[in-house]
Order: C-alpha cells, then structure tokens, then sequence
C-alpha cells in the first residue's frame, strides 16, 4: 500500500471544496459548539455596543452640547461609561471564549493526529521522513491555531460589521447604496477566483517546509558520520538546498497572500468616489440631500474598513486551510492492516504455519516466493542464511508488521490477521535487529510497552527479575533499573541495548520468542547466558531464532535455511554449514 | 565525553535585542518603512479630498473632473505602495528568515559531534523551525506596524497639542497607562513564550521516538504508552497555551477601556470647554476623529508586542547556538599518514562514569588489529577516540608520533575510514551514500564496491547505483546495510580502517571474502577491528582484550591463548562450533 504522503497529496480526493473542508474541521470541535455559540454572541453584542459608542457622542453632540446643556453631557457620560465597562466584559469574554476554542481545537487536533499516526503500520513510517511527519503535527496544526486564536475573532465581527454596515446602506437608498456595494461584488469575484492559486502556494510553501525539516532531521541524527566523514559541507550544502527552495516558495506564498490588501483598498477607495460621484448626481438631480450624503460616506466607511481587515484575514485563512490539507493527508489514511472477522481454524495446521507465503515490499522486488513451513510449539527453531536473503522478513511476517502479499501465516491454526493486536502481541515477543531505547530509565525501557508491570516497584520488579534469571544482565548497568539511557548518543553501546530488548522480551514471557540477530553485538560469554536464560523459559515457549554465528544455533530442534526468498529445511547443523559456506549467495 | 565537562558550565549570553537582527537589512527596512508611511500619508488625504469635493459643491464651484482626478490618482498612488510595501516586506521577512537559517546551520555544522548530541536533535530542529517562524512573522509584520503606529502616535500628539494643550495632556497622559500595561503583560509573557518554546522541543522528542521506533511500538503493541507521552506534552502546550491567552486576552480590552475613557475626557472636558466657549466645534470634533487615530495603532502595537515577545524569545534561543564556543579546534599539520598509531595512557569518562582507563598501545602501520572485549567495555568509545569525535580526558593519542590534536581535520578524516555500529544511510542514491566524501573518484568507488561484495546486489537493483535507498534504509537488509558502510569507508582510500562489530551481521562466507578483498585490494591498510569473533582474527598481528575500560592483555592469539585466561573464557564460548572452520 502507498502511504507516501507526498505522493498521495493532489489525488482526487484531496480537491475538495473550501468548505467541504471546513466542515471536516469544524467536525473536530463539535464539543464546543456551545462555547462557539456563546462566543458569537458576546461578539456580536460587542460590536453592537461598539457601534452604539460614536453614536451617542454624536447624540450629545448635535443635542447637549451645541444647546449648551452640560448636564445632558453628565448623563450621557455615564451611560457611556456603563456602555464602555460592558464592553470591557465583553472583549475580554470574547478573546478567552475564542482564544480557548483555538488552543483546545489545537490539542485535540495534534491528539487526533498522533493517534493517527499509532494506528498506522510500520510501512508507513518506512515510506514517509520523520522531519516531515514531525513538521506537519507541529508547523501545520500550527498554522490552524493561529488562524483559530488570532484570527477568527476579528474575521467574524468584521462580517458581523460589514453585513450591519451594508444592510444599512441599502435601507437608505437602494440605488446609491447598489452602487457602493458594486465593488465589493468585484472583491468576492476576484477572492473567488484567486483564492485557490493562494492556497495551493501555501500548501506548496508547507511543503517545502516538511522537506526542510526532515533534511535537518536526517542530517542531525546522522551527524556522527558527517563528521566523521569530513561532510560538514554536506549538511551545510544540503541545508542550504532545501533552505533555498523554502525560501523560493515561501516568497512565493507570500506576494499571494499579499495581493489582497492593495486589491482590497483600491476596491474600497473607488466604492468612495462610486458614492461621491454617484451622490452628488443624485443630490443634483433633486433625489438625495447633501446631509444624508455625508452620513452615508460615513456608512460606506464602516463597510469599507472591516473588508479591508478582511484582506489580511482571508490570506491566514488561506495558510490554515493549506496546513489543514496536508493534516488531514494523514487523518484519512487507514490502515491496511485490518483485524479480519474470519475465526476459522485449520486443524491439521501446526503452532505457526506458513502457507504459500509470498511477500513484496511497496516498490520493490519479491522478497519471499511461496514459502511454505511449520513450526511445532515448544521447539527452537533456527533461521540461517546469507545477508538479503529474506530471515528479517519472514520473522517481520510473523509478528505481523506486514502482511503476506499472497498467501497465509496462521499462528495457532487461525489465521494471524484474525487476532486483534492485543492478543497478537501478547503470544509474540519479536527482539529487532535494530534495538531502539526511549530516553528515560533502563526500568522504563524493560518494562515497556508492559502494563502489568508499570506500577511495580523497583524491589518487585528485581524479584521478577531474579526469577527469570536476568539479574546478572541488569548488573552491566552501573546505576542498575535507574540507569538514564537516551535515544541518541554515545552513552550506551549497541550490545547494552541489545541486553535491554532482550531483557524486555524476556519479561513477558511470550509463547514465541523471534530474536532476530538479536544478540549480535553481544560478547560470546554473554550470549551463552542469555542461552542459559532462555532455556529457563517455559518448555511451551517456541523460539525462532535469526542468526549468522553458528554457536547460537546449534542447540536449535531444527534449521532452515532462507536464501533467495526459499526457505530450505537443512537436516541437520553440518548441512546448514555446508549451504551456508557453499551455498549460492542472495542473487 | 571528555570535552563536555568545560561546556556545561553555563556561559553568560549577553542579552540578544531581537531588532539587532534588522541591521544588514537597514535598507530595505528603510524603504519599507518610508513605503508604508507614503501610503498611511496619502491614505490620510483622501477624505479631506472628499471633504473638500463636498464643500465645493455647497458652495456651488464643484468641478467633478478634478476631484475624480485626485481621487483617482491618491487611491493609485495608495495602492502602488501598498503593493510595494507588501512585496518588500515579502522579500525581507523571507530573506531575514533564510539567512538566519544559513548562519545557524553553519554554525551548527562547525559544532563538535558532542556539543549536538548536548543540545538534542529535536531543539536544534525547533530553533531552525518553528523559532525561525517566529522571527520571520516580527519582520514582516511588527517592524512596519510599529513604525507607522509610532508615526502616527507622535503626529497625532503633536496635532492634539497644537489645536488644545488643556485638552491634549489629559487624553495623552493615557499613553504611559497603555505602556505601564504592555510592560507588565509582556514581562510576565517572556517566560511563558520560552517555556513554550521549550514545550515544542519536548512534543517534538516525543513525536520523534514514537516514529523511529515505529517498529517495537507495533511489535509490543504499545501505541497507548506512546500516545500517554504525547498526552502529557501536548496538556502541557495546551495549558500553557491557556496561560498565554489569559495574559494577552486582558491586553487589548484595558487598551480599548483606556482609550474609551479617553474618549469620554474629551466629551466632558471638551463639552465643557465648549460650552464655556473656551473651543470651538470645530475644534472638538477634530478632536473626537484625532483620538480614533491615536486609538487604533496604539491597539496595533498591543498586537504586535505579543509578536515581538515571542521573537524575541525565540531569538535568545538562537542566539545561544549562534554563540555557543566551537569546542573542537582543529590542528595545522597535513601529511600523509604511515598508519602508525599510539596511545599513552588514555583515559575517558562519560559524566560520572569512567568509560576508558589507562588505555597504552601502539600499532604498527600496515597491520591488522582486533580489539575483542565484553559489551559495554568501551571498544566503541575507543574508537571514537580515534577519529578525534571525542577528545579524551587524560593521555595523548600519537599518529605517526604527532599528537591527534595537531592534525588538520579534513586530511585527517579523508584518511581514517570508519565503519559505524549503527548502519546510518542516507535518504539519496546508492552512489551518493557511497561516495559520501567529494575526494572519490570513480575508481576507488569501483573498488570500494566490489570489495565489500556489493557488487552483485547493485547489479540486481533496477537503476544500479542510482537507486535512491531510505532515510532508515527499510528496504536493505541488515548486512547490506553494513556493507554500503564499509563500501562508504573504503571509497575515500583510507590509510587505516577502523570497524565497529563490522562482521556481526554479515555471514560468514561473505565476511571471509571481504577480508580477503581487503588484503588484495588495499594491501598497505592498517585494520583496527571490533568484533566478538576470535576465529576470524586469529592470525592478526595483535589481538587487544578490553575489559571495563581496561586493557587487559595483548598480543597475537597464541601469545593470548597461553597468557591471558580471560582470553580462553572467550576464545572457549565459541569453541564448540570452531570444527566447522574451514
């Protein structure tokens, strides 16, 4: 399955409408949908209160003071102060309600997302970079919040004002009030028709910021042989690529977003003179008084100024909407790896069985070609062969990272894409071949992924420790459960972390045990304690184990011999050897 | 870790102003500034022109091509500028951005590999992100609208000063009140804004481990653990996010309350002096329209504090990068390396925990050599030694007798081949994995390749060397993988080859054959190889044993295998299956 976000962007279902999508997005925060109603009120009141302010100056204007009544001034003043304290209320109500929607509308969002990404599979994550994955949790929703926080506020009671403003010129005279709102008709027109070229630079702009961040991604994590090769101009060289072409689009996107403003003033300026010109023809024609006149200039203002708000709005609806794109790229994936409902048993399969199995990586070549094998519970199996020859993915099958591309793998006599992942997971412990630590403690890292074993403490858990005979495993680590391990760095070896995977995989006592050169990087007194350890596993406990050095698996039941994608039962370890050293190598 | 000790006591930055940022870019700025008040100036024209169009018409001289004229030309004259202002502003706020970007990264990539594993990949990549961003929004936005606010603050003041004095102090003593409150709320803001900053690198860490361990997150079925973590961080950036709202959501109103208080001294006040006959109309009106000028830029510079806040903590967090000391100095001397090498008395720790202790020996140039010893004995750290991507603490390591330290990086590097633990490739072709340093030549990359029995593997790739391999090289194998590493050593011809557990994950038969490609092919190599393997190394000249940190024995394998009982203890756990060595 492709799972290639940037490949997959621009297929048809991702051109949908504005607001087809807004809709997905509002979606999202059905939850506050009362605070979003309560919001808009108290918006809508402080605009309207914000209206009534100039309106009664003009009152006490034209009524107290040119009648020299400062006592009408008094009361006024007071209403007005009554009016303004409101309103403090109310704008300040108005920027948490919205501001709160934003910033909970971003956590949700960046959950939904995670989440997302927990349900895929490991291909996934094999076909798309970690720095673009990364910038679009992060930059993109980002981009979301700040349109949601800053923006829609503004966006909202500027509508409010322009459709107040605009009823009202109209009511006054249709005719005149018809010509002022003519440029605006020409502002919709002209947003209409650039707003999806704005959009799709934006989403090109995000792009190019998603290929940025996973250059830097790469770079720094790789940065041992960057220095070690003498590439610093590498990094540097590649940086400056990718900065480049950010720089590129991000003008690019820019000059879009910026068209509005000029086009937006320009309209409004003429809106001016259509009212003047058109006015004064009125007022000769004997239709229009020059007092109405200036009152409604006045008027043409107010539906002028908030649309020239609305410029600079529209473009950072533009960004958010490109951001909301390439988001929900990720949130309409689905995984294909689904649990299947088929229950069936085959009764005359054995604890694991591979029927005909073939498997092809997305892109690539048939790794494994109708393979077909047993394997009886309790034994230990061994998995031998030349490099590329397909051991990591047969053993990858059976913990099911992949499925088949044809064929079957039934665990138990039921097909494994019947089991739920819990289920799955819980009968199969699988040690990688790359180990992966968390930052954080050797405790949190053996006990991962390991609920029972969470809330124990550290006196119980050695006990348990004890009992699966690890403790002289946990003894290479000087500060002993809480020794600090990271992710990157030099501060623990790739053997230790092999020690800890094992250690991990041991602790949960699965039913079958895949080590897949798992103990590679071990020394060879070592390793013979871990054989110690896992021969104290239970005698159900099925071992499958991947491996090039020969004294790993001569203990094993039997072995087999994966080259070319086949998988061959070698009779016995000498005829293993013999494949092994003679054997056509992976073609 | 040696060199991390001196860096961890923290340095005095000097206290960065975000706005020193704009000072290459003073021209444009200026032009920016001066395009912006051009078109704020004439946007302040145009009602007078309609004001005037009115007046002539009453007064019954309306000449209506004239007043479309000017207006025509004043809305043209406006909207040039604004275009010109935003494309400038375009064109700064990216190329500030792109070359803050460039100087950080170039700075980063002068840094010693310590200094980036201190600092963590994940703030690195907030600082040239997610900070940047934040800069990039103050220039195109904050610069332009504080400067014209501030014009238009001045001018209006001035303006209010000369129509009214009595009038004027009361409505401008509301300024230093709006200040007071900007000065509070965006000291309070300061912290909050880096915390958040702080917050992103902690998401960031997070989203990161969870998708580089993609694979044991599936296998363990641990998605639930993972998304906890992400929980934890993002109520985190949600709550701080809150925090941050509250303190900016009192801002504007107490600016718009402020000003409307204004609003209302100018009709007492001036209704008063109306009245009283102190002021003309006229005068008051002007004063009522004055004061909406001086309203809204001053609520424009309350947006744009909260912009300049967090630009500015996120350029202190630059700046720290930007001034971070380079802790790895290179040396002067160039020369072609005979191989020989020598350690005396080296010895390293990593924070608290000594990793090498005494460490003594020298190899000859030309020679194999294999350092065996349990894991965790620090063979790897012993390595990183040799390449100079450590400095130890105390003791001195000799090439061809010249301290490490001496030597110019570049011709030292191009030198020492190093083939790493970890299989690192790169998301870009075969070739260019390979040929990773620009001194190869098709040559020795032919070489390089069919040496590390990678040629039969490219042949069998549809676009041969031109094939772009993944950023965690999923569609490799493990013993491919470590065979492009060493293919990458081999390629730049190196004088010696060192090889961390190279043979762990490549079969025995291939392993043979690389061995004995190394010899024909690079006769003159010094090897210094890791493993855990005696039987391959058996006839090398020296066999070192490292144990916890210490040298245990050396010698050939014979010598060992009569002196050093440990050596036994190893050379025995691999015994059993030693009758299937040919």
């Amino acid at each position: 399955m492709n799972y290639n976000l940037n490949q997959t962007a621009g297929t048809a279902e991702q051109k949908k409408s504005t607001l087809a999508a807004l809709k997905k997005l509002l979606h999202l925060i059905h939850e506050e949908k009362r605070t979003i109603i309560l919001a808009m009120i108290i918006i809508f009141i402080n605009a309207g209160l914000s209206l009534l302010g100039p309106y009664l100056i003009g009152h006490t204007i034209d009524t107290y003071i040119q009648s020299k009544q400062f006592h009408g001034v008094i009361i006024i003043s007071a209403l007005l102060l009554g009016i303004y304290m409101t309103a403090f209320v109310t704008n300040y109500s108005q920027m948490i309600l919205m501001g709160g929607v934003g910033q909970r509308m971003l956590f949700s969002l960046r959950n939904a997302v995670f989440n997302k990404l927990q349900e895929f599979p490991v291909d996934f994550f094999n076909q798309n970079k970690a720095g673009d994955l990364i910038s679009r949790i992060n930059n993109d929703t980002d981009k979301l919040n700040m349109f949601f926080s800053q923006s829609l506020m503004q966006f909202i009671s500027s509508i409010f004002t322009m459709v107040g403003a605009g009823i009202f010129l109209l009511s006054i005279n249709p005719e005149l009030g018809s010509a002022a709102l003519l440029p605006a008709l020409v502002i919709w027109i002209f947003t209409r028709s650039v707003s999806p070229w704005v959009k799709r630079r934006n989403a090109a702009n995000l792009t190019s910021l998603g290929g940025l961040s996973a250059e830097i991604q790469e770079s720094l994590n790789n940065f041992k042989v960057i220095i070690a090769f003498n590439r610093r101009d590498y990094f540097r060289k590649r940086f400056n690529e990718a900065n480049q072409k950010n720089y590129t689009t991000s003008v690019s996107a820019g000059l879009a977003n910026n068209i509005f403003t000029p086009v937006y003033g320009i309209s409004s300026n003429i809106g001016q003179l259509i009212v003047l010109s058109f006015g004064i023809y009125l007022v000769m024609t004997g239709k229009f008084t020059i007092g109405l006149l200036i009152g409604f200039l006045a008027y043409v203002n107010s539906f002028y100024h908030p649309l020239r708000q609305l410029a600079g709005l529209w473009a950072s609806f533009q960004v958010a909407m490109a951001g909301w794109d390439r988001i929900s790229q990720i949130l309409s994936l689905e995984t294909n790896l689904d649990v299947t409902d088929d229950q069936n048993t085959d009764p005359s399969a054995s604890y694991l069985s591979f029927r005909n199995v073939s498997f092809k990586y997305p892109n690539g070549k048939e790794v494994l070609h109708h393979v077909c094998f047993d394997l009886e519970q309790g034994k230990t199996y061994a998995f031998v062969g030349p490099t590329g020859g397909g051991k990591t993915t047969t053993a990858s099958l059976i913990a099911r990272l992949y499925d088949a591309t044809t064929g079957s793998v039934l665990l138990d006599g039921r097909d494994i894409r019947s089991y739920t992942p819990e289920e799955r997971t819980a009968k199969i412990g699988f040690i990688l071949q790359e180990p992966f630590l968390f930052t954080g403690t050797v405790r949190e890292n053996i006990i991962y992924g390991n609920p029972d074993y969470q809330n124990l403490s550290n006196d119980q858990l050695t006990v348990l420790i004890h009992e699966s005979g690890l403790e002289s495993l946990l003894g290479r680590f000087d500060g002993g459960l809480d020794s600090k391990v990271q992710t990157t760095g030099d501060g623990i070896s790739l053997g230790q972390k092999q020690l800890i995977a094992f250690m991990r995989s041991v602790l949960r006592k699965p039913e079958l045990l895949i080590l897949d050169e798992a103990t590679a990087n071990i020394d060879t007194i070592t390793e013979q304690l871990l054989e110690n350890i896992l021969e104290k596993l239970p005698a159900t406990t099925t071992k499958v184990i991947i491996a090039h050095r020969l004294n790993t698996i001569e203990n094993a039941d039997e072995i087999f011999f994966v080259n070319s994608g086949e998988i061959l039962r070698a009779g016995s370890l000498d005829d293993a050897v013999n494949l092994l050293l003679h054997g056509i190598r992976e073609s | 870790m040696g060199n991390l000790k001196d860096q961890n006591t923290p340095k005095k930055v000097s206290k960065p102003n975000v706005f020193s940022l704009l000072k290459p870019y003073s021209g444009m700025v200026s032009f920016l500034v001066i395009f912006a008040l051009l078109s704020n100036g004439v946007n302040l024209l145009l009602p007078k022109i309609i004001a005037r169009g009115i007046d002539d018409f009453t007064a019954g001289n309306f000449v209506f091509k004239t007043i479309v004229e000017e207006f025509l030309i004043a809305a043209l004259v406006i909207f040039i500028f604004t275009y010109l202002q935003s494309i400038l502003q375009t064109f700064a706020s990216e190329r500030v951005a792109r070359d803050l970007r460039t100087k950080l990264a170039g700075k980063i990539s002068a840094q010693s590999y310590s200094y980036i594993l201190k600092t963590n990949p994940s703030k690195l990549l907030t600082n040239l992100t997610s900070d940047i961003d934040s800069i990039k929004m103050f220039v195109s936005m904050a610069v332009v609208t504080i400067f014209s606010s501030l014009f238009m603050i001045i001018g209006t003041c001035v303006l209010l000063l000369m129509i009214n004095y009595k009038l004027a102090v009361p409505i401008i003593a509301i300024i230093p009140v709006i200040g007071t409150t900007f000065f509070i709320v965006l000291k309070n803001a300061k912290a909050l804004f880096r915390r958040s900053r702080e917050v992103i690198d902690w998401l960031n860490k997070v989203i990161n481990e969870s998708i580089m361990g993609a694979a044991i997150i599936r296998v363990l079925n641990s998605q639930q653990s993972e998304y906890h973590k992400f929980l934890a961080a993002n109520t985190e950036a949600r709550n701080l996010g809150l925090s941050i709202l509250r303190l900016f959501a009192a801002l504007i109103p107490i600016v718009t309350f402020v000003s409307n208080l204004g609003m209302l001294t100018i009709l007492m006040l001036g209704g008063h002096f109306v009245i009283t006959g102190s002021m003309s109309l006229g005068d008051f009106a002007a004063f009522n329209s004055y004061l909406a000028l001086l309203i809204f830029p001053i609520i424009m510079i309350g947006f744009m504090s909260n912009m300049i806040a967090q630009a500015s903590a996120s350029y202190q967090r630059i700046n720290e990068v930007l001034e971070a000391p380079i802790s790895l100095e290179t040396g002067t001397v160039k020369k072609l390396l005979q191989g020989d090498f020598e350690l005396r008395n080296v010895s390293l720790s990593y924070g608290e925990k000594p990793v090498l202790k005494d460490i003594s020996f020298s190899i000859k140039g030309g020679t194999q050599v294999a350092i065996i010893g349990p894991t965790a004995a620090g063979k790897s750290q012993l390595l990183n030694l040799l390449t100079d991507l450590v400095r130890p603490d105390d003791g001195t390591i000799l090439f061809d007798g010249i301290s490490i330290e001496n030597f110019e990086k570049e011709s030292f590097r191009s030198q020492v081949g190093f083939v790493l633990q970890d299989s690192v490739i790169f998301n870009m072709s075969l070739r260019e994995n390979i040929a990773f340093s620009d001194l190869v030549t098709d040559e020795s990359l032919e070489k390089a390749i069919s040496t590390s029995e990678l040629k039969e593997f490219v042949e069998s790739l549809p676009d041969k060397l031109d094939t772009i391999v993944s950023e965690r090289g999923t569609s490799l194998s493990g013993g491919q993988k470590q065979r492009i590493m060493l293919a990458r050593a081999l390629a730049i011809n190196p004088k010696i080859l060192l090889l961390d557990d190279f043979t762990a994950r490549v079969d025995r038969n291939t392993e043979r054959k690389i061995l004995s490609n190394l010899e024909t092919n690079y006769p003159d190599l010094t090897l210094v190889s890791i493993t855990q393997k005696v039987a391959s190394v058996k006839h090398f000249e020296q066999i070192i044993l490292l144990m916890e940190g210490e040298v245990i024995a050396k010698g050939k394998h014979r010598e060992l295998m009569e002196s050093c009982t440990e050596y036994v203890q190893i050379y025995n756990s691999q015994r059993s299956t030693s009758h299937y060595e040919l």
